[in-house]
């Protein structure tokens, strides 16, 4: 690796640590209350060029590799995991534009990506894990497409402005369109109240007959699957990543506090019943940590990383509600109240362990991977 | 127009110690970040520059070889090139010695037209080497700015703020000004910008590279002498409380301040 990179990597990483500490951090706790980002947050995100991180410098971005991006992930994360998550939304997206799609589709979308959020969309009312089960079509008319249907669910749905949506192209086949949310026909419907990753806005887009031409089909017809099987992969390094900071997080309030609270005459940190705890969080954290930078490696280098990317996410997030709860249960009622930020790290982790694949899935993709060994 | 921005790179901990022989700071080992004052010398110099696009800014640092990340770092916030100044002929130096240097530097950058400073470095406090700078080029100087603007083709105008007091101060150019905080708000290096900082020259100048007097260099340049570093004794003083109503206090306060003949 050349000297420069190494050098842009640690400058890249301080200049993260530096912002989510004055700009990140502060927001944790008010945006877990308001239930959203606050005013002007992702427009200085943006002008900060925090969205064209990973994107390639051909297009305007930094062109950041996996490996580093996926440590700016996690570095935001020790701060707010939502801005993270939101983040980690957009660059899925932009990876399968930057693997399926065409050198015309990607000079027309990606050098927006650096101002306009992307967004990834598959989960419909009648299909989550199950692909085949969606309702959304894309039909030809001419030489047009016209597609219909309706997502739900969506990371960054209603924040971002370009989405990829899996539509079917006939009853048995799946593709990926690119929609626009300036395109006549389309428009936002609700928005998810969750109980976790509070300030990334999680939502619905309505498609009514919305025009598209062949330009903005992602890779082949029928790519659907593998596609958004890919997007999966990339999101669950990033996600592998967000839950490590969010253990981070946890480790830091459970030493902080630990250091400083006695039990009788007895600080915790001389309790081996603290001791137990501590080691577990930051056990559970460094694999974790291990598992999302060996996928990183692995899709750096060229190889195949689904299955590692995979036990980063199923590893991760039982971890990081487990490590939740252990902070809290130092913190005892501290920790179960809202005036600390330990029961969100818990309602933020736990979304992992649904989102972008459930981790019974991902335990049925580490078998099957296994089995085929 | 030419801006020079001399910058420090002061160590990231406050944890720092003392050398027990020289009775200097001891920086060996210690992680570096950009002296935070000089972030706001930067980001002055950048906003000169978005205002004027024939502007250059070339950041100037006197430091080991690892100095070049601060440099970087500038760089990456928008400075268009950086020159570190790295010798063993110029360790040791005090601030007389490391003024002498950067003035010689600025000499031979060439051409330029306002030398920044941050009000001082957070490691040593001294905020002397700007001003040291501005007698060895023999040019103007405002300290402590906490605004600055051109005012005309060839001048600046600052707002100098002193603990009790503001002056507005204005300097023909070339000039040295330092600037407090106060001044302005960094901007972030964006992810975008420090991948291209590395495509800048970064240019490192050694003793032969510069028109230097050796009597003026290092340790053997320095006149300053530190014999011992300590915290000083707080002075203890007798305190006499005000007491009764606010007419009987101010009856006491009178008695007593004419009792030592200050009214």
């Amino acid at each position: 690796m050349p000297v420069t990179t190494l050098a842009a990597e640690k400058l890249l990483l301080q200049m993260v640590d530096d912002y989510t500490a004055r700009e990140i951090a502060p927001q944790d706790m008010p945006m877990d209350a308001a239930g959203d980002f606050p005013a002007g947050f992702i427009q200085k995100l943006t002008d900060t060029g925090f969205l064209g991180l990973m994107l390639p410098q051909k297009f305007g971005g930094a062109g950041f590799g996996p490996e580093v991006t996926a440590t700016a992930l996690n570095h935001i994360a020790q701060g707010n995991a939502s801005t993270a998550v939101t983040l980690e939304g957009h660059f899925k997206t932009i990876d399968q534009i930057l693997k399926f799609g065409t050198p015309a589709l990607q000079q027309q979308l990606l050098p927006s990506a650096n101002d306009r959020i992307f967004a990834f969309s598959m989960t419909e009312a009648s299909g989550g894990s199950n692909p085949m089960g969606i309702s959304s079509t894309a039909t030809r008319e001419g030489d047009h497409w016209i597609i219909t249907g309706d997502k739900i669910m969506i990371t960054n749905g209603g924040l971002a402005q370009v989405y990829c949506v899996l539509v079917k192209t006939a009853p048995k086949e799946l593709s990926v369109f690119v929609v626009d949310q300036d395109m006549p026909g389309f428009s936002f419907g609700k928005r998810e109240d969750f109980i976790g990753l509070r300030g990334t806005p999680v939502g619905e887009i309505v498609m009514d007959h919305i025009v598209v031409d062949d330009d903005h089909l992602l890779g082949k017809l029928g790519d659907g699957g593998k596609i958004g099987d890919s997007a999966h992969d990339d999101a669950r390094i990033l996600m592998g990543a967000v839950l490590t900071g969010i253990m981070e997080h946890d480790l830091k309030i459970a030493t902080d506090y630990a250091k400083e609270r006695k039990a009788g005459d007895k600080p915790l940190t001389e309790l081996q019943v603290t001791h137990r705890k501590v080691a577990d969080i930051a056990m559970r954290k460094e694999t974790t940590k291990l598992l999302y930078q060996r996928a990183a490696q692995l899709k750096a280098a060229g190889q195949p990383y689904s299955e590692e990317a995979a036990m980063a996410k199923a590893h991760g997030s039982r971890s990081a509600v487990s490590a939740g709860d252990d902070t809290l249960q130092i913190l005892a009622g501290y920790g179960y109240s809202r005036e600390y930020p330990v029961e969100h790290l818990i309602r933020d982790a736990r979304a992992m362990e649904i989102a972008e694949g459930t981790v019974e899935k991902m335990r049925s993709a580490i078998a099957n991977a296994e089995f085929s060994k | 127009m030419k801006i020079v921005v001399c910058i420090k790179q002061v160590p990231e901990t406050n944890d720092v110690t003392i050398d027990p022989v020289t009775h200097n700071l001891d920086r060996r080992g210690l992680a570096g970040v950009m002296n935070p004052f000089d972030k706001n010398a930067v980001e002055q110099a950048l906003q000169l520059k978005d205002a004027n696009n024939d502007a250059e800014v070339v950041l100037l640092s006197m430091g080991p070889d690892d100095y070049a990340e601060s440099l970087r770092e500038g760089m990456a916030m928008g400075a268009d090139a950086g020159v570190l100044l790295s010798d063993r002929a110029f360790a040791g130096a005090d601030t007389l010695a490391t003024g002498y240097v950067i003035a010689q530097a600025v000499k031979q950058i060439g051409a330029v037209d306002l030398v920044l400073f941050g009000r001082q470095a957070v490691d040593a406090d001294t905020g002397q080497v700007g001003p040291i700078v501005a007698e060895f080029l023999h040019q103007p100087q405002i300290t402590y700015a906490a605004s600055l603007r051109l005012s005309g083709p060839n001048e600046v105008t600052a707002e100098r703020l002193l603990e009790d007091t503001k002056q507005t101060l204005v300097a023909t150019l070339p000039a040295v000004v330092s600037v407090r905080s106060e001044l302005n708000t960094p901007r972030y290096p964006t992810p975008r910008n420090i991948q291209l900082s590395f495509a800048k020259p970064l240019t490192v100048w050694h003793h032969d590279d510069l028109d230097l007097d050796d009597s003026r260099l290092g340790q053997a340049g320095s006149p300053t002498i530190v014999t011992k570093v300590y915290a000083p004794e707080p002075v203890k003083r007798e305190l006499t409380p005000l007491t009764g109503t606010p007419t009987e206090a101010a009856s006491q306060l009178i008695k007593a301040l004419k009792h030592r003949q200050l009214i």
